[in-house]
């Protein structure tokens, strides 16, 4: 069945890193642009993002999340390009609208931003298998039974739009119109959002049971289905990271 | 007439995958069970002549109406489909409600729709319990109501997905019942079901699908009796016919009463008619 996620399984080495090196990156990747000073830092992080993407195979995959907040921070640059409150040095005019130079590059500080966030986010998002995902977080300290309601919401919404589609042709099929005016719609929605409610608390119902009798809420220590990801590279970049972000601290405290 | 004909019918969901391959049939008023291994196209098949897929090629009439130039619920009052899990439209509180839904959509009076269900409950045998909430009944008693609600309709044609699921003997009989009494009522009854049991006692004839084409199409006598065909699309004949066959007698028996009969007269040959 098709799951809920952005998950791409091209099998590159950087599908191999184990998602706790991810997070850790997501997190460097915000915090060392934000403690240092200057466009370059996040610049720097930001290529090396496109480049880790490129080796997981799946920048392509980047570009419709970056075509889409495009928009949004185009919005950003206008208003902070005409409107920054610190606006001093007019740049150039457009007709009759002044853009400025003070407004322009805190607002381009932000588009990197963002970019930023975006790209590390996309890589964990792109090449970790949810579940993978999910089991890393419970391996460092999630509780199981939150872990479980994160992998279920993400298989129910596919499962839950095949239900609807199923009812919506079963209600079709005794003559319900579902196509054309509001009201018609209205009508339609109860012999529509019935089933599915009741099918959902069914088979909530069965699904506790099922877990249940696998000992879901048993008390001893669990132990997990696959083997934690080792080598040299899961230790090693984990490492890295954390020494990176240090560094930056330290630097910037010295300064 | 023929209530139902095919033309050339190809579908595919997506470009390259067919899953029914140029197609060519006619129904009349027979009862007809289709069967053919999960995947075989089944599903899709009747779901095309319910209107809900539109062919990529060639033409269904459904009593002379091309099912692209009417929507689904439009062709509801020529074709009934009875889906295989009763869960995916029960939503009233009360079976009556339930039951009288179908009939109302496709233009019947309140107590039209009203007599209709109450004499498809009587015909499933719920008409006690038409006061009851559908979910405090069993799953197979659901599956009855569901069976009731198209029933209730009118239609001239009936299609039933897997009627027997979840039900025990007493069930299966009733189903088998309702199956000949709408057949004599003059409406052509469709099911696909993988009961070959069920199939030899019910239906007259049987189509058998693999691989998105028609395999076999004739009488259910005929299909049974040609074992070799039916393994190659991984089915077996009725469990009767096979305990005939084993016993070193030929031809197909469909039932026990017509096995006892043929052991009885000693013959070989399966009788002549059903």
């Amino acid at each position: 069945m098709k799951a809920l996620s952005l998950y791409q399984d091209r099998g590159t080495v950087v599908h191999r890193v184990d998602s706790r090196s991810k997070l850790l990156y997501i997190l460097s990747a915000i915090l060392i642009p934000a403690v240092l000073p200057g466009f370059m830092p996040g610049l720097a992080m930001l290529a090396l993002s496109i480049l880790i993407l490129a080796t997981g195979k799946v920048f392509g995959k980047v570009l419709p999340l970056v075509g889409f907040s495009l928009l949004i921070l185009a919005s950003i640059v206008l208003i902070q390009g005409l409107f920054y409150s610190g606006n001093k040095q007019l740049l150039f005019s457009l007709w009759r609208f002044g853009f400025y130079r003070e407004g322009l590059l805190f607002s381009g500080g932000i588009c990197l931003r963002v970019m930023n966030i975006l790209c590390a986010v996309s890589i964990l998002v792109l090449t970790t298998r949810p579940s993978d995902l999910i089991e890393s977080l419970v391996r460092l300290g999630l509780s199981p039974h939150l872990g479980y309601v994160l992998s279920s919401v993400l298989q129910i919404i596919p499962q839950m739009t095949a239900t609807m589609e199923t009812i919506t042709d079963a209600q079709r099929s005794r003559g319900m119109e579902t196509e054309g005016t509001l009201l018609v719609r209205m009508k339609a929605f109860l012999p529509l959002i019935g089933p599915v409610v009741m099918n959902s608390l069914v088979s909530t119902r069965e699904r506790s049971l099922a877990l249940e009798v696998r000992a879901f809420s048993a008390r001893s220590k669990k132990t997990f289905l696959n083997p934690p990801q080792g080598g040299t590279a899961n230790t090693v970049i984990p490492l890295v990271l954390l020494l990176a972000m240090a560094a930056a601290i330290v630097w910037r405290v010295m300064q | 007439m023929n209530k139902i004909e095919i033309r050339k019918l190809r579908f595919h969901y997506s470009a390259g995958e067919e899953i029914l391959s140029d197609i060519s049939l006619d129904f009349d008023a027979r009862s007809t069970a289709i069967i053919g291994q999960n995947g075989a196209g089944k599903t899709t098949f009747v779901k095309l002549l319910k209107g809900l897929l539109q062919p990529v090629s060639g033409d269904v009439l459904i009593d002379g109406i091309n099912t692209r130039d009417m929507t689904v619920a439009g062709l509801a009052r020529h074709v009934g489909l009875v889906f295989q899990n009763p869960n995916d439209q029960i939503f009233k509180n009360k079976v009556l409600d339930e039951v009288m839904f179908g009939p109302s959509n496709i233009g019947q009076s309140p107590d039209e729709a009203r007599a209709s269900a109450l004499a498809a409950l009587q015909m499933v045998g719920l008409a006690d319990k038409q006061a009851e909430n559908p979910y405090d009944l069993s799953l197979s008693e659901r599956k009855l109501i569901s069976i009731a609600s198209i029933v209730a309709m009118h239609t001239d044609i009936i299609i039933f997905d897997e009627p027997t699921i979840a039900q025990d003997h007493a069930g299966k009989e009733r189903i088998k019942a309702i199956i000949r009494e709408l057949a004599k009522q003059g409406k052509l009854v469709l099911t696909i079901i993988h009961d070959m049991d069920f199939v030899a006692e019910t239906f007259e004839r049987t189509l058998v699908f693999a691989e998105g084409k028609v395999l076999l199409d004739g009488p259910t006598r005929e299909v049974y009796g040609l074992p070799g065909i039916l393994k190659q699309s991984h089915l077996e004949p009725p469990h009767i016919t096979q305990l005939y066959n084993r016993i070193g007698c030929q031809g197909a028996v469909l039932t026990v009463e017509e096995f006892i009969a043929a052991r009885r007269a000693g013959t070989g040959r399966p009788p002549v008619s059903a």
